[in-house]
């Protein structure tokens, strides 16, 4: 309770008033003053319409269910494992409906699985996963050099920020039973990933659509490309273009 | 050996679980008033989330050092000062106080002569948007004590706790708060 205030604190009193932190006698008085005052009657009406204000706008916000989570984990409270994110139930999700769709997706067509097929599947997974990169880097001496040892060939490694493909880092992939290096590029929001396998025999470009992603195939110096990507074809394209333009790294 | 170990153990488990009880029924019910006090300090919601986070992990460590009454107060206080920590570091600038904090003689005066009741009405229409941007602009000493009153709805004794300022304090930097709010919502001036 306010201890007795100076008359002339009428208009501070209004809001111990409104907060009901006056004993009944001030109370009292004050009441009797607002209804002799306009002015002081003004700013009681000003003061609750406020005060209902905040109070119907903003005292019902709630904390996030992930910052309790996340302190309920900090302190121990939780032991069992974290739950999946909605970005990780969404993305579960796509994959569902795309092994739904697709009846020939996880079929193996013949003995020697299609190498197209694998990589769009590490690519949706690298999609899922929490980074879709092992190395992340945008220094191309900082990714080639990390695949030394991981794979017997360290791919060619560009760095295509000026043509608008900016590289974002490097995984290794397994395609048929074999680590192959994949390289990640970025395009405004969209990822592409790039495998490079080496191979024998020579292919003419070929472009396909697998589960609704664009698949890009060509052959450059005895390695077979694979470019896997949402972004539309002709962004694909001249992706492989300026890969292919680009000089390699010496 | 093995055994005096593991009895060890048992006993840090035992005071962690105590720990974690406590820290259940203290400070975890009063998450959303922590929530809703940091966003209003920090004026975004991502940083509250942080400095919720840092002042519950401090609550945990400190919950032995809680007395059992006001839980809410406690909690809040703690907030408080990771919110300031926070400013301190990312807003230096807000914490520097220009105006005479207790002086009273504020707007009040010029606007009491307007009709009460569309001026009541007027107000009671603000939009969410504006009002927040105009609780943002109060100076923090302000701020705070607003937003523990009307938006968490603390009385006066828990807010001079928190804020560690005499109750008659309280009562005047709210009273400067709500009519510097009232001066910004009020319709444009004739």
């Amino acid at each position: 309770m306010i201890a007795p205030a100076p008359r002339s604190d009428n208009s501070l009193l209004v809001h111990g008033y409104l907060d009901g932190e006056l004993d009944p006698a001030h109370a009292l008085e004050l009441e009797r003053a607002i209804a002799a005052d306009p002015a002081l009657a003004a700013e009681r009406s000003r003061t609750q319409a406020l005060r209902d204000l905040i109070h119907d706008r903003l005292a019902s916000e709630r904390a996030p269910a992930g910052l309790r989570t996340r302190i309920e984990s900090a302190v121990g409270l939780r032991r069992e494992r974290p739950r999946p994110s909605w970005s990780m139930l969404a993305a579960a999700s796509v994959l569902v409906a795309v092994m739904a769709s697709g009846t020939t997706w996880l079929t193996v067509r013949e003995p020697q699985t299609d190498a197209a097929e694998m990589v769009v599947a590490d690519h949706l997974r690298a999609l899922m996963a929490p980074q879709p990169t092992d190395v992340s880097s945008s220094d191309r001496h900082t990714v080639k050099p990390w695949f030394n040892g991981r794979v017997p060939q360290a791919p060619k490694v560009v760095d295509l920020t000026r043509e608008g493909y900016p590289l974002i880092g490097g995984r290794i992939d397994v395609v048929g039973r074999m680590p192959v290096p994949t390289l990640v590029y970025g395009h405004n929001q969209h990822l592409i990933s790039l495998s490079a396998i080496p191979a024998t025999s020579v292919n003419a470009p070929a472009r396909r659509t697998i589960a609704g992603f664009n698949v890009l195939e060509w052959s450059d110096n005895a390695v077979r490309y694979w470019a896997v990507s949402d972004l539309g074809a002709s962004d694909l394209d001249s992706f492989a273009k300026a890969f292919r333009a680009a000089e390699p790294d010496g | 050996m093995p055994f005096g170990r593991g009895a060890q153990n048992d006993a840090r488990c035992v005071i962690r679980d105590e720990d974690q009880a406590r820290f259940q029924t203290v400070v975890l019910p009063h998450l959303d008033d922590c929530y809703r006090l940091a966003r209003w300090l920090t004026g975004n919601r991502a940083d509250a989330e942080d400095v919720v986070q840092e002042a519950c992990l401090d609550a945990f460590r400190g919950i032995k050092g809680f007395n059992g009454s006001h839980a809410r107060a406690w909690v809040l206080t703690i907030v408080r000062h990771a919110a300031y920590r926070w400013l301190r570091k990312n807003r230096p600038a807000a914490l520097v106080v220009v105006d005479d904090l207790e002086a009273l003689s504020v707007p009040g005066a010029q606007i009491a002569d307007s009709a009460a009741t569309p001026e009541a009405a007027l107000i009671a229409q603000a939009d969410t948007a504006r009002l927040g941007q105009a609780i943002a602009a109060l100076p923090v000493p302000f701020r705070e004590t607003l937003v523990l009153r009307d938006v968490n709805g603390l009385d006066y004794r828990d807010i001079a706790d928190v804020t560690g300022v005499p109750i008659g304090t309280v009562m005047s930097r709210l009273a400067r708060a709500r009519r510097r709010l009232i001066t910004t919502l009020r319709p444009n001036d004739p």
